[in-house]
């Protein structure tokens, strides 16, 4: 035991229970570990999951402690909900805080509806603490015949939930002890009622006391980064649901132009200044789509740090596209962060989409199959013909007087028809409108690389270019083979 | 210091009639703020006074580049450092934009003969004070007689059309500046109304050196035309083709000569109208039966 | 600091144009890397900097300036760099309470109708002690004031036009007067022609600060659409004459941020393509 201990030397209460090997990276004793957080790889940052692993993956790994992520609602709510439920859930289980607010439903029935964990790798609450004691293991009949180096290091090595990010069974909703377990602040509104004050905030005033009920639990519980080291550290998990709708008395949703208009805006504000300087991470839903004003949009965008956007294909005309068949909905990338970094961690792909499974919520890369299809087609064929072309070169030179004569133009047709198919499916990205309008289709992605970032026009200039090029080519080749 | 051309914005630089309000409208494509020291830089030259009521640039930056001689003519009125009157030295806020104040502002300068009032720019005082207000204090100026001419810049894209367009409407001439192709060329658009009423409408390519001497480079609009329409005569499109589609004279004479089998020629009209005697003729005169009408279906009807 | 924008900018940290307003501004993309480009850069140039910080907390700015090579927490020692944190400051004004010593500087909070002018009383505070160290032997050059970012400003309520005033009293009184530089940002979302028609936008902010600024650098994403490997283009607009006498021009670039620091190279020419 004492190995691992040195590591971390001489902050033992804050030692995870997870580094008990003693091949564990040397940690700087001033990083605070906390259960279920970990540090990022690109800044070092302190990371919690969200409780969608592919979400953390997007995420940049995680939800970085002291940032806001913003979740546009699809127009049902019905999954952006279930990222929030996660979010909560995934507190519950690592039994970190948390803080619940809406003004729709109770924060009560968002608790009841949490999805449960898949148990097999999570361990209750309350046997966490048990494995603490070393000598345990030993007493029992059934223990494994393991190497002694490993024999006294706690059992719950392997099934923490001190684990960054779970699974949860979206159909089955979570045990009452484990729920009851975790500490929750709740805050729904028509419970506190709001005095109108006469000041010219631009806050309203359901805003504002969100906004202060939420400083008293986080300077009462000591959340605090300037706040005297408490014994153990935790994570403050804040979810607040539909912020901006007609329930927090907010006008946004309601008129082209809101007389609040800065309320939602100034409330953001207000909780990004709370969260940098405390151990909490918030997830804000806001249901965009009511929203008219575009630029009022972006503006509470640029206040969150993260910015995710839900499209659900319920009642769009893209639910019967056979394309988007294995997919709920789609899922857009609207802002990640930079914090602590001069670049921000841009995702490989902006096409995404996401689908809810039983045990798992997840998203991927939404990409057009065919494109990349004939894009591999045509370096293969390519490929080919140049070794075969070779080959026969050298050891029947006669066989290849017929062959160039074929192949050299075969390849140049092929290549003329995927360029055009290429072109075809580029344009019709192009024109079919909103999806793909300034960033998106891999095709653009690969031909802004190409060319640089060229406008459009060239882009499909070029293409015919390339066209005429091969075909020019081909001509040549055969021209030249019949003089061999 | 301009150009022997003799072009309308040249012209509207030279500032010959009295009583006249210039406007420069520019964009944040391109300032026109250059254009405007150089109205004052020439209005200096002709030994005119000139008061500039400056809210957008500093005295220096206003200064740079005039020529020693005509700068004791200039009066500077600060409205830069402190327009709002935040500070306790301010020599002109914004709320003091009336035809009292500025009347005053340029009686007390000791030169006597009337000064020329350059505004730089219109676009601070249009935010701040409305515009009625504003549009009623230039026509003041305009007809007051304290002031011989009034030019003023205006940043066109920060205003609503309506406000651009009322302001405009006062002015005599208005100069709308936008970027031109090369690099430190710019195209200027001049209206012009004269007292007669006649509105004159041109487009000019001007450039502005560091002495800030404008150098109008052509009329956009007539030579590009002109240049263009030689060019275009020149090129036959018959010129470079692989057959011939030309007939030399001969041939053209020989295309002439054949008569073609269809043409009504004289030979065949005689022919046909006076044939030759002991020919075969065909006489025919109608008789009742002839008289049937196919559209009638009750021809065949004894009635 | 990054050496490809300077000599760029025909600029270095030893010599470099004073009483110059520099207007960052972005569309569907993030400028903020450039402000972080200019606090490094003013810092080496051992300017009296004046930092008003609105979006971020200082760690942020620290540890990125860390990996520029410059120590905020060093040069706040020292005295030349005097940083506001907007977000520190806002919040004993949202959330009020006893005992809180609060600053006037984001009276604004309360009613945004007063304007700017208590926030431009810190700035002149925090920059016209530039000549005289109050305590320490070391002088500092040219103050220099930046503001990350003013549409923040908006987003709190606070007009377009008391903003416009807010930036014309600073370049007055840091660019004119004490013949130091200005450095803002703006940020604008969605579509030019969206903004087109709006009268107290950010993109009539853009407007008004582009005719009172001398030196423009817009950042905007590719045309083309999203690219890892070129993260969008800066187009720089010099709108006054140069020393060299050449006239208001217009240059483009396309850019990729690193880690620590980013590249610029001409269209087309990103290392990804070639």
């Amino acid at each position: 035991m004492a190995a691992p201990m040195d590591g971390v030397g001489k902050h033992p209460a804050e030692l995870p229970p997870v580094n008990s090997t003693s091949f564990q990276k040397k940690t700087r004793s001033r990083l605070i570990s906390i259960p279920g957080t970990r540090p990022s790889v690109q800044n070092g940052q302190l990371l919690v999951s969200t409780g969608v692993t592919s979400l953390d993956y997007l995420l940049g790994g995680g939800l970085a402690v002291g940032t806001v992520l913003l979740i546009e609602e699809d127009r049902y709510d019905s999954y952006s909900r279930m990222i929030l439920k996660y979010f909560l859930a995934e507190g519950v289980v690592c039994q970190h805080k948390l803080f619940v607010a809406s003004a729709q439903d109770n924060p009560e029935d968002i608790l009841q509806e949490l999805p449960s964990p898949i148990l097999d790798d999570v361990a209750i609450p309350k046997v966490v603490e048990q494995p603490r004691l070393p000598c345990e293991p030993q007493d029992r009949l059934d223990a494994m015949k393991i190497a002694w180096r490993y024999q006294n290091l706690p059992k719950s090595a392997l099934a923490s939930s001190s684990r960054f990010g779970h699974y949860y069974d979206v159909s089955k909703t979570m045990e009452p002890e484990i729920r009851q377990a975790a500490k929750c602040h709740r805050f729904y509104l028509p419970d506190h009622p709001t005095q109108s004050s006469n000041t010219h905030s631009p806050m309203l005033e359901s805003y504002s006391a969100l906004l202060k009920s939420l400083e008293e639990v986080i300077h009462r519980e000591g959340f605090d980064v300037v706040a005297p080291m408490p014994k153990s550290r935790n994570i403050l998990r804040v979810g607040l649901h539909s912020l901006g709708s007609a329930l927090w008395g907010d006008d946004l949703s309601c008129h082209d132009n809101p007389r609040h208009r800065h309320a939602l805006t100034t409330f953001l504000y207000g909780l990004r200044a709370l969260l940098r300087s405390s151990l909490s991470v918030a997830v804000v839903t806001v249901p965009s789509h009511l929203i008219q004003d575009r630029a009022l949009m972006g503006s509470i965008t640029r206040l969150c740090d993260n910015a995710i956007a839900l499209e659900s294909f319920k009642g769009s005309e893209r639910e019967t596209n056979p394309l988007y068949k294995d997919y709920h909905g789609l899922l857009h990338v609207h802002q990640v962060p930079h914090l602590n970094s001069l670049a921000n961690q841009l995702p490989d792909h902006k096409d995404l989409a996401f689908k809810l499974k039983r045990k798992q919520f997840s998203i991927e890369v939404c990409w057009k199959p065919c494109i990349f299809m004939i894009l591999v087609v045509l370096l293969l064929l390519r490929l080919f013909f140049f070794f075969f072309f070779f080959f026969f070169f050298f050891y029947w030179s006669c066989f290849v007087r017929y062959f160039v004569l074929f192949s050299e133009p075969i390849s140049h047709i092929l290549s003329l028809f995927a360029i055009l198919c290429c072109l075809f499916l580029f344009s019709s990205q192009t024109l079919s409108g909103k999806s793909h309008k300034s960033d998106a289709s891999p095709t653009c992605a690969y031909f802004s690389l190409l060319l640089g970032g060229k406008n459009k026009s060239e882009v499909i200039d070029y293409c015919c270019c390339h066209v005429y090029y091969s075909v020019a080519l081909s001509v040549q080749c055969s021209e030249k083979s019949l003089f061999l | 210091m301009l150009t022997s051309h003799c072009t309308m914005l040249s012209e509207l630089l030279q500032g010959n009639d009295s009583g006249g309000f210039l406007v420069i409208q520019d964009s944040c494509r391109y300032s026109g703020r250059d254009l405007l020291r150089s109205f004052i830089s020439s209005a200096l030259d002709r030994e005119e006074v000139v008061h500039v009521l400056c809210f957008e640039s500093s005295e220096e930056e206003l200064k740079d580049g005039l020529r020693a001689p005509g700068l004791q003519r200039l009066h500077f009125h600060n409205a830069y450092s402190d327009p709002l009157g935040w500070m306790d030295h301010s020599a002109f806020t914004v709320d003091k934009f009336s035809f009292e104040e500025l009347t005053h502002l340029v009686k007390q300068s000791p030169h006597s003969r009337p000064a020329t009032l350059v505004i730089d720019s219109l676009t601070w005082i249009l935010r701040h004070v409305s515009p009625p207000a504003v549009c009623k204090t230039l026509q003041q100026l305009k007809k007051g007689g304290a002031v011989r001419a009034v030019a003023a810049l205006l940043h066109a894209d920060m205003h609503q059309r309506g406000t651009v367009g009322s302001v405009c409407h006062l002015a005599t001439s208005v100069i709308t500046v936008s970027p031109g192709i090369k690099g430190d060329e710019a195209l200027a658009k001049i209206t012009k109304r004269s007292k007669s009423g006649k509105v004159l409408q041109d487009e000019e390519i001007f450039s502005i050196k560091e002495d800030l001497t404008v150098t109008i480079q052509n009329k956009p609009s007539h030579l590009g035309h002109k240049q263009a329409d030689p060019e275009e005569q020149q090129t036959d499109p018959t010129a470079n083709l692989t057959f011939n589609l030309r007939l030399s004279d001969t041939e053209r004479e020989a295309k002439e000569k054949l008569a073609l089998p269809f043409m009504f020629s004289k030979e065949k009209k005689t022919a046909l109208l006076h044939p030759n005697q002991g020919s075969g003729r065909i006489l025919y005169e109608p008789d009742a039966n002839d008289d049937f009408d196919q559209e009638d279906p009750d021809d065949d009807l004894d009635v | 600091m990054f050496t490809e924008l300077n000599s760029i900018l025909n600029s270095t940290p030893d010599s470099f144009t004073q009483g110059e307003f520099i207007l960052l501004s972005d569309r569907q993309s993030d400028a903020s890397f450039l402000i972080h480009h200019f606090l490094s850069f003013y810092l080496r140039a051992r300017c009296k900097v004046c930092f008003l910080g609105l979006v971020q907390s200082f760690s942020h700015y620290s540890a990125v300036s860390q990996r520029l090579g410059v120590s905020l927490t060093q040069a706040k020692e020292k005295g030349q760099l005097v940083f506001f944190e907007g977000l520190k400051e806002s919040l004993s004004i949202l959330i009020p309470q006893e005992g809180n010593t609060e600053s006037q500087a984001m009276d604004f909070l309360r009613d945004p109708a007063v304007g700017l002018r208590s926030l431009y009383e810190f700035v002149v505070s925090s920059v016209s002690g530039a000549g005289r160290a109050p305590e320490g032997p070391e002088e500092w050059g040219p103050p220099v004031l930046l503001v990350d970012d003013l549409s923040v400003l908006l987003s709190l309520g606070v007009a377009a036009g008391a903003v416009l005033d807010f930036s014309h009293y600073c370049r007055a009184a840091v660019c004119s007067q004490l013949q130091g530089n200005v450095v803002m940002l703006v940020r604008c979302g969605g579509d030019e022609e969206e903004d087109e028609g709006d009268d107290e936008g950010s993109a009539w902010l853009l407007r008004g600060l582009t005719h009172q600024c001398s030196l423009a650098l817009h950042v905007q994403g590719l045309p083309t659409g999203y690219c890892r490997d070129i993260h969008g283009q800066v187009e720089v607009c010099w709108r006054r004459r140069r020393a060299d006498g050449q006239h208001t021009q217009t240059k483009l670039f396309q850019y990729k941020v690193h880690d620590k620091g980013a590249s610029f190279f001409a269209r087309g020419t990103s290392s990804a393509v070639l």
